[in-house]
């Protein structure tokens, strides 16, 4: 493999990088606040798919464009329903069995109401940008690709901020960190639960309004990225949203470079064979490394 | 406390609704079974949702345009019975255990009279089990793989030929280039194929022709990939380094389409590049626009074969449909109810054994497929030729090989695009 060939994986990795954080990185927000392992991602993943399409379709906008509305819309479709169905959950330090049924009942009936719509046709977003080049010297990179990826580190970038310069991304901090310290030192549990879920919920509308327009989409679009999302807040630390850049990072550069050195059929192997490995050696993810690192000093 | 208090006001109520759900299909099933005492009842079991969804409506579109067209002209002659066909639907949700499942039900105690399901080979390979454990003729429209013949199975038939077929039609229509002089003797190919049987077959029909006609080509990369891949730019890298004159891959719908789109974007080219069956599809076309252009496929049936039978059945499912027959779905399943109908009128009885019987000495002269005539091997899978397509700008697809079918001359090797 040449030097190019190498930079030109290496760039296909970051991209691919970008997206999987930005598609991860809801969950991750809802399980640190409410201890809720959002199986109805995928579900809103698909709905984000589809919002872009209609957007793009009836109102001629560009899908990017359309994904930054999506953050809007997928924010009040989550605070909706976490008033309708999430807040009856009774309230717990760990994942519980409702919580996963409830999350699972609800990515069936969206996937359901997916088929009632749209039916079960491929739909895609074709843009004059879809097959767009950059060539820059002998490095060739999708245009389309580079824009979703800045779109998604945007928005990471921009829940950074938020997470860590408002009182909002103080208490959501405090709530991961400990729940019931939170709530003595004043913390409104029940409002920044709220808000966190629909946080969680507008960034997987935009990472699939994202997704959309790299991949045809149906309503059983979701499934395969929200196994990635999995693998990913595993290996980032289920709590941590740098934790979750890095966990994406890791696992795109495995998915991507692995496969230079064994086939291609055993991808899906070593992505959840990763996820094994971080399970057993540990446990709390990378960034329970940093945690421990800060404990010593 | 409020909270389980709620779910627990609501839970007796829930538990109620179930009850009476389960209770009403009940009821509607025993009405079903009454009301359809009368005709000939045939299982199709088929994918209208799930990841086989779209192809599978397009096959079971093609099943009730023949059961209709049958009942229209009288039904089918049993003896001296007129009878019609009455179809008992099942949709498996393109989940393999319980196409399997949907199947036993239909011939142990739906009572059909045959089965025609199983779009893909995953699905039909599920499905195949049954016909001998309940001696029931099922027939495939849409699974192709040899595995699912090659167990010694006696009532289970398909209207699709091989797949190893059409690998070996792939490199058979790529030598005819070489004949002619648009490629040169001795190219490379890069293969890129679906971690399934299919892909095995496909790959296998390549090299068999190979070996058979050494110094057309040569193999110099050859690697499977997972259904439902979400990137393949490592896989398409390494296709890359492998310089290659000539990329095939075997892929799905989905597949097919994420992996020429990364393809495009990687700034990718060969002299020519197929996806096995897939090419020609609008969804393809809608996804990628004229990146789908010179992309040359191997399909069981077009709509452009010169046969009268084929422009009256394009006619016919346009009317039926309401839109355009887009690919070969339909007209395998068409001809699979096609078949079936003429075993049961030779038979002159709905006896199972001999219906199997007259499927097997069956042969269909004025049928769809390319060459006219569909019959069952003796391993129960038809054996007619593939046709050769290529997409072309504008929207345009032409068949290309054979040439006594052919609407248009091949492009190769392909521009380069600009």
């Amino acid at each position: 493999m040449t030097f190019i060939d190498f930079l030109n994986l290496l760039i296909a990795a970051l991209l691919l990088a970008g997206i999987y954080a930005v598609m991860s990185v809801g969950m991750t927000v809802i399980y640190g606040v409410m201890k809720i392992v959002n199986l109805a991602h995928a579900g809103f993943m698909m709905t984000g798919a589809y919002f872009a399409y209609e957007v793009y379709e009836r109102l001629h906008l560009d899908p990017i464009l359309a994904a930054l509305l999506a953050f809007g819309f997928f924010f009040l479709v989550g605070i909706a329903v976490h008033w309708l169905l999430v807040r009856w959950l009774p309230p717990s330090d760990r994942p519980t069995l409702q919580s996963l049924l409830l999350m699972f009942g609800l990515w069936l009936v969206l996937q359901n109401i997916g088929y009632l719509i749209w039916g079960n046709t491929d739909r895609s977003i074709l843009t004059p940008r879809t097959l767009d080049l950059v060539h820059l010297g002998p490095i060739t990179i999708s245009s389309l690709r580079l824009v979703v990826f800045v779109a998604a580190v945007g928005c990471m970038a921009l829940l950074e901020v938020a997470l860590s310069r408002t009182w909002f991304g103080r208490s959501v901090r405090a709530l991961i960190q400990n729940r019931y310290a939170g709530r003595i030192v004043g913390v409104d549990t029940e409002k920044t639960a709220r808000l966190t879920f629909g946080l969680g919920i507008a960034f997987a509308g935009v990472a699939g309004a994202l997704l959309a327009t790299l991949f045809s989409f149906d309503p059983d679009f979701g499934r395969p990225f929200l196994l990635r999302a999995f693998v990913i807040i595993v290996l980032g630390g289920l709590e941590s949203v740098s934790g979750v850049a890095l966990g994406a990072l890791i696992l795109a550069l495995v998915e991507t470079f692995s496969i230079l050195l064994v086939p291609a059929e055993y991808q899906p192997a070593i992505s959840f064979g990763l996820l094994v490995v971080v399970l057993v050696v540990l446990p709390g993810g990378i960034a329970s490394l940093w945690a421990k690192r800060r404990r010593l000093a | 406390m409020k909270n389980s208090s709620f779910l627990g006001k609501y839970a007796h109520a829930l538990a109620a609704a179930l009850l009476l759900a389960v209770v009403t299909s009940l009821l509607a099933g025993c009405s079903k079974k009454a009301a359809e005492s009368e005709g000939i009842k045939i299982g199709v079991v088929m994918p209208t949702t799930g990841r086989e969804g779209k192809p599978g409506t397009y096959q079971k579109e093609g099943i009730e345009l023949a059961i209709r067209q049958i009942n229209d002209a009288g039904g089918l002659q049993v003896g001296n019975r007129k009878l019609p066909l009455k179809e008992i639907f099942y949709d498996d949700g393109s989940d393999s255990a319980k196409s399997a499942q949907l199947t036993e039900r239909a011939m142990s105690s739906d009572g059909v009279t045959a089965v025609i399901g199983g779009y893909s080979t995953a699905l039909g390979e599920a499905e195949s089990v049954m016909p001998d454990r309940y001696q029931t003729p099922w027939i495939t429209p849409g699974a192709a793989a040899s595995s699912i013949f090659a167990h010694g199975y006696q009532y289970a038939f398909g209207t699709l030929t091989p797949i190893n077929l059409l690998g070996s039609t792939t490199a058979e229509f790529l030598g005819s280039l070489v004949d002619q002089g648009k490629l040169k003797k001795g190219l490379k190919i890069a293969m890129a194929l679906e971690n399934t049987d299919h892909g095995v077959d496909y790959g296998n029909g390549i090299e068999r022709w190979l070996n058979q006609h050494p110094g057309y080509f040569k193999v110099v990369f050859s690697e499977k990939f997972d259904l439902g891949g979400t990137d393949f730019s490592g896989l398409l890298q390494k296709v890359k380094q492998a310089k290659a004159d000539i990329f095939l891959s075997d892929a799905h719908l989905q597949d097919y389409i994420t992996m020429q789109r990364q393809y495009i974007q990687s700034g990718m080219h060969h002299q020519m590049i197929s996806y096995g069956a897939r090419g020609p599809e609008a969804d393809a076309r809608k996804a990628l626009g004229d990146g789908v252009d010179y992309i040359f496929a191997g399909i069981w049936w077009s709509d452009k074969l010169p046969y009268p039978q084929v422009q009256k059945f394009a006619a016919d499912y346009q009317a039926f449909t309401g839109r355009k027959v887009d690919s070969w779905y339909a007209a395998t399943a068409y001809e699979a109810v096609r078949a079936l109908a003429a075993a049961i009128q030779a038979a002159g009885s709905l006896d199972k054994t001999a219906i199997r019987d007259q499927l097997r000495k069956l042969e269909m002269k004025d049928s769809l497929v390319p060459g006219q005539v569909l019959k069952f091997g003796p391993n129960g899978q038809v054996g007619y030729a593939f046709v050769m397509v290529q997409n072309k700008p504008d929207n345009k697809v032409d068949i290309v090989y054979p040439k006594d079918a052919a609407t248009g001359e091949v492009i190769a090797p392909t521009p380069v695009s600009k």
